[in-house]
């Protein structure tokens, strides 16, 4: 009796807890087909927002910063871990603690300390050189400093689970270096590397506080813009942008849950 | 001869290893050593200059900067920047506390429904945290902007006053962690469960009557270290947080990184910026060492993984 | 270069065994193997391999034989490449590959644990050496099938690496190797991994199989049974040093030192006290033994197979007799063993079952011992 009254509960609970989690997309959502301009009352079903969303260059340019700055961002990241994943497995026997710590580093500085320290830097760097003045640029080596240890660590958990003899019949195979890398290393990373890639980019996509401080007057992305425009005062235009971000999201899920289900299968 | 050919040869393969370690690895460490240990290590220094015009550091050397993040201005001692350093400590306290309220019986949940949904189950647990923070935080400002249902509800009740909205406020500020903060204590703690020894649950069924007793001398211990884990992952950057205080709180409800971050985004102080900077990483490094410490007198030898 | 009689028996038993699988049977030049003082140290005091000098002749099955730590893998591993001899030279077929990286050796290794390559599919595996080495497409495939139906796991070409039993990676395995028709094949305790069944019936064919293709084979092992039962010289190490190498029967019958009479799965070894011309003190009594046995120096072991001890029936004229309590009687159905107590010393014996009266426990009996059948072994 007992036990059905905790699994009863149990149940309410984790229905509310979902509640609690969706609610506030949900009503993100719900708001961008507002007609009125209120985040309080729906009037009726419009796409008015959207429709003033597509003329808004300001929107678009923001959208396309956060792509160029997503993908460039996450490549770049995708090669420099990818090869740092592979010298810690290689190099698994030596010391390599200094390695760790820095790859960690980025972890775990709080966001709010890596943003104004780069900010800063850049600032100093620019003042001092003309260089790295603030933009895409310095943000894409932003981003591209917190992505790296992800790649790496994907890359490099990887290379240990997998069987160390491997490595050795590829040689006993007639594979030269070139070949081995072509033939056995990138084929037997490829599941790695994509999910790499991906979290790379959701990472970037996520991203805010570092984005903010090393951001220039022409790089904003879409957080930026949105944020800029909440503190000027809610829109709803920003419901749209908003909604059409947390769509891009819930694809992502349902194609990982796909990807999931082929894994195990 | 035969002899001097095979060292050098062997000589060739140490030098050929020490290379390909250097190829392979130093993008990388330089990579994250110009970007990020220099501007770290320029920031620590800005915090011991003076604050010049435009807020850009100047010489020379003073302790200014942790003179003013403890108060003392040029109207002599304020409070301000003491209680929003309480305020954040507090903050982070209540909404990790809160967080592990939540995510204790949904993990638990999860590893009692059916193998084949737990993925998903947990997929649903995540998936909003893959939304930009600022995109979540603007969705609370919807719900809990005045006339919104939520805000009338407490209105009635008399937990507010008429027409007031329920953000801005350090109630807003503490839901904001809260829900952007869970799923990061579901996972480790749902990863303790599904390891949960069933046979010392059932021993303990057997040794101790009541199921509180059961629960505290068996099942509790064996979610410790995720609970740990999800500690480490929740109140650190809960600590430093910046968007939700910003967003969801007003003047009144100001944490650390906002202290922070304002000295450099408008208020142009970097020295005292800087300084709350070093204080968030002591706090940091501080955390981190003392879990770490706990995971391993509590944990059985198990690393808390961080 | 290589040994011409080893070469002419490597074709006589091709010819012998290929009467079945003419196609498969391929004439085929095999190499020859010289170590020459090889030593290997891992680190500052981790000797692998101190100083080994043998010599493999080609188109033999070679065994190398001894506990683990015993350096046996590492040897593997420097013929294969894969480990580089801290001194000493390597020559196949008489040319010298000591520098010659493991790509470019015509060597190929069986690893114990298979090493299949999971993102290939299993033909891709087989063909993985071939299309290294720059065969053209169409001769892979036929190849690839050749092999597979020649291994008889044809119908598993297409599948991915997963759905394969251990026995059935084991034989892909042994394939992947064998396609690309290398000069040395090397084993490295391929079959450790499989049950007792399976085991020994992959013992046969592999033997079978080096027969039949003439190749050099070298087996890595730690099971004496095994080495016994696949090949035609076996080396036996111990720390790093080669103790003894030997057909079966040579290693087994008169092991050169007692560690490999140990080894080789030999319980009743006795230290001696003294000896002269035909006899020798042991702790069993004196016994006599064939003159040509004895050895110039006074120590060492006396071993004794327990199969040739006699413990029914009258003591010949000449045969050693000894006195003995059955301790111990464990019935193995074609066999039955005997653990008798002879002077205080613990002797092992061996009987054939065909149906005698079996001793009990406590029962004395008298044993007798033919002295052509004792045995001298070094310290």
């Amino acid at each position: 009796m007992r036990k059905k009254t905790l699994a009863r509960s149990l149940t309410g609970f984790w229905w509310l807890t979902l509640a609690f989690l969706y609610l506030p997309l949900a009503v993100v959502v719900l708001f961008s087909f507002n007609s009125a301009n209120s985040a309080a009352h729906f009037a009726h079903f419009s796409l008015r927002w959207y429709h003033q969303l597509l003329g808004n260059e300001q929107i678009i340019s923001a959208f396309w910063n956060s792509l160029v700055l997503a993908i460039v961002s996450s490549v770049i990241a995708l090669v420099i871990g990818c090869l740092i994943g592979y010298g810690m497995y290689r190099h698994r026997h030596r010391k390599l603690g200094w390695l760790i710590v820095l790859i960690y580093l980025p972890i775990v500085l709080p966001d709010i300390v890596f943003g104004i320290s780069e900010m800063a830097f850049f600032v100093q760097i620019n003042r001092a050189t003309g260089l790295l003045e603030p933009g895409l640029v310095t943000m894409i080596i932003a981003h591209v400093t917190f992505q790296i240890p992800f790649v790496a660590l994907i890359v490099y958990s990887r290379f240990v689970g997998l069987d160390p003899t491997l490595f050795e019949a590829a040689k006993d195979l007639y594979a030269s270096p070139f070949q081995r890398a072509l033939h056995f290393l990138l084929p037997t990373l490829k599941p790695a590397l994509i999910s790499a890639f991906f979290l790379s980019f959701t990472l970037s996509i996520d991203d805010f506080v570092i984005s903010f401080f090393t951001a220039g007057p022409e790089s904003a992305t879409l957080p930026i813009y949105i944020w800029g425009a909440i503190k000027k005062g809610v829109t709803p235009e920003i419901n749209a942008i908003a909604a059409l971000m947390i769509g891009a999201v819930a694809l992502a899920a349902v194609i990982s849950l796909l990807f999931n289900r082929q894994g195990r299968r | 001869m035969v002899e001097s050919s095979l060292l050098s040869s062997r000589r060739r393969a140490v030098v050929g290893e020490t290379r390909h370690l250097l190829f392979s690895v130093a993008p990388g460490a330089v990579w994250i050593f110009v970007f990020l240990v220099l501007p770290s290590v320029y920031l620590m220094a800005v915090a011991f200059m003076t604050n010049g015009p435009y807020g850009l550091p100047q010489m020379p050397l003073s302790l200014d900067a942790f003179e003013q993040l403890a108060g003392f201005g040029f109207l002599g001692w304020s409070p301000g920047n003491l209680y929003t350093l309480l305020r954040s400590l507090w903050q982070t306290l209540v909404s990790t506390a809160l967080v592990v309220v939540v995510a204790y019986p949904i993990a638990y949940y999860i590893t009692t429904c059916r193998e084949k949904w737990r993925p998903i189950m947990l997929l649903a647990v995540v998936v909003p945290s893959w939304t930009n923070q600022v995109i979540r935080t603007f969705g609370w400002m919807n719900l809990l902007a005045p006339g919104t249902p939520l805000s009338d509800l407490a209105d009635s009740l008399g937990l507010i006053g008429p027409h007031m909205g329920l953000y801005p406020s350090n109630f807003a500020v503490t839901l904001g962690l809260v829900y952007n903060f869970l799923p990061f204590m579901v996972l480790p703690l749902y990863a303790a469960f599904e390891k949960l020894d069933v046979a010392q649950v059932q021993a303990a069924q057997d040794l101790y009557a009541s199921p509180v007793r059961a629960f505290w001398h068996a099942v509790f211990p064996q979610t410790l270290p995720g609970l740990l884990a999800g500690t480490v992952l929740v109140a650190i950057p809960a600590f430093g947080m910046y968007v939700i205080p910003e967003l969801l709180g007003g003047g009144k409800s100001m944490m650390l990184g906002n202290l922070v971050a304002n000295q450099f985004a408008g208020g142009s102080n970097w020295p005292l910026g800087a300084a709350g900077a070093i204080l968030m990483l002591l706090a940091t490094f501080g955390g981190l060492y003392a879990m770490r410490r706990i995971g391993k007198r509590l944990g059985g030898g198990e690393e808390v993984v961080i | 270069m290589s040994d011409p009689t080893a070469a002419a028996t490597a074709a006589t038993q091709q010819a012998e065994t290929s009467g079945a699988d003419t196609r498969e049977a391929r004439p085929r030049e095999a190499s020859s193997i010289e170590l020459k003082g090889l030593h290997k140290r891992f680190g500052k005091d981790t000797v692998a391999l101190d100083g080994v000098d043998l010599t493999i002749e080609a188109g033999e099955f070679f065994t190398l034989l001894g506990p683990s730590g015993c350096g046996k893998t590492t040897l593997l591993r420097i013929l294969a490449g894969l480990e580089a001899p801290n001194d000493g030279r390597l020559l196949i077929g008489g040319k010298d590959v000591t520098d010659t990286p493991p790509h470019r050796r015509s060597v190929n290794t069986v690893f114990q644990s298979y090493a299949l390559f999971p993102h290939l599919s299993v033909r891709d595996n087989l063909a993985f050496g071939l299309r290294m080495r720059g065969e053209p497409a169409a001769e892979r495939h036929r190849k690839v099938d050749e092999v597979a139906e020649f291994i008889q796991l044809g119908s598993l070409v297409e599948r991915r690496v997963e759905q394969l039993s251990g026995g059935q990676k084991q034989r892909i395995a042994l394939a992947r190797a064998l396609i690309c028709e290398p000069d040395v094949l090397l084993l490295d305790e391929p079959l450790s991994a499989l049950d007792a069944g399976l085991r020994s019936q992959l013992q046969v064919e592999l033997q079978r199989l080096q027969k039949r293709l003439g190749m050099t084979f070298v087996f890595v092992t730690h099971d004496q049974d095994e080495a016994m039962v696949m090949s035609d010289r076996i080396a036996v190490l111990d720390g790093g040093i080669i103790q003894q190498v030997g057909t079966p029967n040579e290693v087994y019958e008169h092991p050169a030192n007692a560690f490999v009479a140990r080894f080789m799965g030999h319980d009743n070894l006795f230290a001696i006290s003294a000896s002269e011309d035909d006899w020798v003190d042991t702790e069993l009594g004196r016994l006599r033994l064939d003159p040509a046995e004895q050895r110039d120096d006074q120590a060492g072991w006396l071993l004794i197979r327990p199969e040739t001890l006699e413990l029914d029936g009258e003591v010949p004229e000449g045969y050693n007799r000894l006195e003995g309590t059955v301790e111990e009687r464990l019935y193995r159905g074609s066999r039955i063993e005997y653990r008798l107590s002879v002077n205080g010393r613990t002797l092992m014996a061996v009987a054939s079952n065909l149906g005698q009266r079996m001793h009990d426990v406590g029962d004395r009996v008298t044993i007798s011992v033919c002295p052509e059948d004792l045995v001298r072994v070094a310290a």
